[in-house]
């Protein structure tokens, strides 16, 4: 990747274009159905080995598995057997529920009762403020906190125990608290209580430069295309109208790319085209590749999403991307369908979880909460380190074939890029 | 990282009009609060004060403290009976300023 | 989530990305107190009346480091009778201190809008006080968010 010099084909490839450009021919070159962008072949999109962004949880999750790796440990077959009641501290089991560095807390899914103030408990899984009075016996209490796949395998619900976020006493200590609960939960405010908490609305004007500083990569994009390389070319050497040539290629992004033998997204492409023409080097998840990512959405805001999935494999990538969607992941052993399927419009703790329609069509986006833009891949890579898993490249195919299905899900909503979002 | 402060109000008014006026400068607004992660305290550095004035007379100004968010934003109103020039000004702590002005067309 | 401290992880939610936004990280938490010793100052003892001044917040704020905040005072804004200055503080933050607006008749309305940080759920108060010398006050409870994911 570091060679950055150009190959003959794409020299002549760039040489033809600026023919055609010059010929006033509005370029098809931002139509990939009519010309094939010459893209760089070999080396790849991000840095290897990929490593984690500074300032993000350092955690090693290699023992569990990951989008492109098996190697969680195979769930228990028979709950473990008590040999006597359990005996333990009810008090300290009612810190440990709620305490937030042990995977997030049994209180972003359930409501429990007086736990943690009763301070905005989520509502993914069953309110358990009167489990005291179920009749539950110990060691199915026991089982379902430290391994629930012996009574549920498909169970949204960590291994808590099997998993190491909790030990033996840990876990007797947690079910000896769920034994005192027996009445209703009473909240401080109605905000607090997960079935009457409003439902977030996002309002801001995402594309007003004093309310969304991502816009402001737009401007810097347009600088960036116009900048010639060493290599004498701009991005505008041949895509000399860009307002007319994009407006609507990246609506149908990702597509299948044959050469690659994978699925491309718009991050990718921008590294990967950018390489094999000017010679810029617009590695993914550099200031540089955000911004132009953001442009080309932008030119293409207003447009429907609609992804091309009409080959054997576009719909063979799609089928990938289905059951990835599906797999079980990392330490806390979650599939994107527990959070954005089963879990989809409830709260996690103070955090509504969207369902997979709705989020893709505002990425790139700016965070509100770390001053930044993110792509999707990004996205994708802090949800699986928050679920503690292994974040794979952004160029990774497996993220590819799960953008290629989230863009299906998202078909037809109109993209309006950058968003804005917490 | 030097981008221009945004501005956004009307070009023109009628005599009498209060405009809306926003602004927002691009300023990691470091609270002094944090730490970095060898434990050592981040050098507070922050915009203190924000003002705007209008040709020359004060219309409103803002003491900021590190509780105002990344990217200070200010949205306020003016009344003008007068065409003329709005300046605004942001002061760093290191004292730094930066300015920019807009003009108004007043009927 | 390193060496941030459990109120900085409670403000951060579930972003992780702590290191390289500007949010608190210390342990040293303002007591109501403080607030009210800077309202005293503001105020030169005085107490304020209820009424007059509006605070707009959203009740609940997805996190705590970017919270639009809107205040208005009902005056009318003319040279012998206008709000001078609103005093702003937080009562659950390291520091009470918000901001302070200065307003003169040129402002033509007493109204202020800007983006502010909450280490966690807490009141909001703000002080009018006007060209008279009289003051006016109100508060308003916003929650910060809590993430699911933890740190």
């Amino acid at each position: 990747m570091r060679e950055g010099i150009l190959s003959g084909n794409a020299v002549a490839l760039i040489v033809a274009g600026a023919v055609l450009a010059s010929g006033s021919q509005a370029l098809a070159q931002a139509t990939p159905a009519k010309r094939e962008a010459p893209i760089e072949l070999k080396a790849d999109a991000s840095p290897r080995p990929w490593k984690r962004y500074p300032g993000w949880p350092a955690r090693d999750y290699s023992k569990y598995n990951t989008l492109a790796n098996l190697a969680t440990p195979p769930a228990p077959k028979e709950p473990r057997k008590l040999t006597g009641p359990i005996t333990g501290d009810a008090k300290k089991g009612a810190e440990l529920v709620a305490d937030r560095a042990r995977g997030g807390s049994c209180l972003a899914c359930h409501v429990m009762g007086p736990a943690g103030g009763a301070n905005l408990p989520g509502n993914v899984a069953p309110d358990l403020s009167e489990i005291g009075n179920a009749g539950r016996e110990d060691e199915w209490l026991f089982n379902y906190v430290y391994d629930a796949r012996v009574y549920n395998p498909e169970t949204v619900m960590p291994p808590w125990g099997s998993h190491g976020f909790f030990d033996e006493a840990e876990i007797n200590d947690i079910v000896a608290f769920l034994k005192t609960l027996k009445s209703p939960a009473v909240f401080k405010t109605e905000l607090d209580n997960p079935e009457k908490r409003p439902v977030p609305v996002e309002k801001r004007d995402n594309l007003d430069p004093i309310e969304n500083p991502a816009m402001w990569a737009v401007e810097k994009a347009e600088a960036l295309f116009k900048q010639r390389t060493a290599s004498g070319f701009a991005c505008a050497t041949c895509h000399n109208d860009p307002k007319t040539q994009f407006k609507t290629w990246a609506a149908a992004m990702p597509k299948w790319e044959p050469r690659l033998n994978k699925v491309l997204g718009v991050e990718e492409f921008i590294t990967r085209h950018a390489k094999a023409t000017t010679g810029a080097d617009w590695m993914m998840e550099t200031d540089d590749n955000r911004a132009m990512s953001v442009y080309l959405h932008f030119l293409a805001n207003g447009e429907p999403i609609k992804v091309d999935t009409a080959s054997a494999e576009a719909k063979a990538a799609i089928a990938r991307g289905v059951e990835l969607s599906k797999r079980k992941v990392g330490q806390l052993n979650m599939a994107c369908t527990d959070c954005h399927g089963i879990a989809a419009n409830k709260w996690i703790r103070g955090q509504w979880l969207g369902e997979p329609k709705g989020q893709y069509d505002h990425f790139p986006t700016w965070r509100t909460n770390l001053l930044a833009i993110w792509d999707i891949r990004q996205r994708f890579q802090w949800c699986q380190v928050n679920i503690r898993a292994d974040e794979l490249p952004p160029d990774a195919k497996e993220y590819g074939d799960l953008e290629f299905y989230l863009a299906t899900q998202n078909e037809g909503l109109k993209l309006s890029v950058p968003g804005i979002r917490h | 990282m030097a981008e221009k402060p945004r501005l956004k109000l009307p070009k023109e008014a009628k005599k009498g009009d209060v405009i809306e006026i926003k602004t927002l400068l691009a300023h990691t607004m470091e609270s002094g609060q944090r730490k970095d992660k060898d434990g050592k305290t981040i050098p507070r550095k922050i915009i203190n004060k924000f003002t705007c004035e209008f040709n020359g007379k004060p219309v409103f100004s803002t003491t900021l403290e590190p509780a105002i968010a990344a990217n200070p934003y200010m949205q306020f109103y003016a009344k003008v009976t007068e065409s003329g020039t709005f300046k605004f000004t942001w002061t760093d702590d290191d004292g730094s300023v930066t300015t920019a002005e807009e003009k108004i067309t007043v009927a | 989530m390193r060496q941030l401290s459990r109120r900085a992880a409670l403000l951060l939610g579930a972003s992780g990305a702590a290191l390289t936004i500007a949010g608190w990280n210390s342990d040293a938490f303002a007591a109501a107190k403080d607030a009210a010793d800077d309202i005293a100052k503001f105020t030169g003892g005085k107490t304020a009346e209820k009424g007059k001044v509006s605070i707009e917040l959203p009740e609940i704020a997805e996190n705590g480091n970017t919270v639009p905040l809107s205040i208005a005072v009902d005056s009318p804004m003319t040279a012998d009778n206008y709000v001078t200055d609103v005093l702003v503080v937080a009562d659950g933050n390291p520091r009470p201190g918000v901001a302070t607006f200065h307003f003169s008749p040129l402002s033509g309305k007493a109204e202020a809008s800007t983006r502010i940080r909450l280490a966690t759920t807490q009141n909001i108060i703000a002080v009018a006080k006007t060209s008279k010398g009289e003051f006016f006050t109100a508060q308003k409870l916003v929650k910060v968010t809590i993430g699911g994911c933890g740190g």
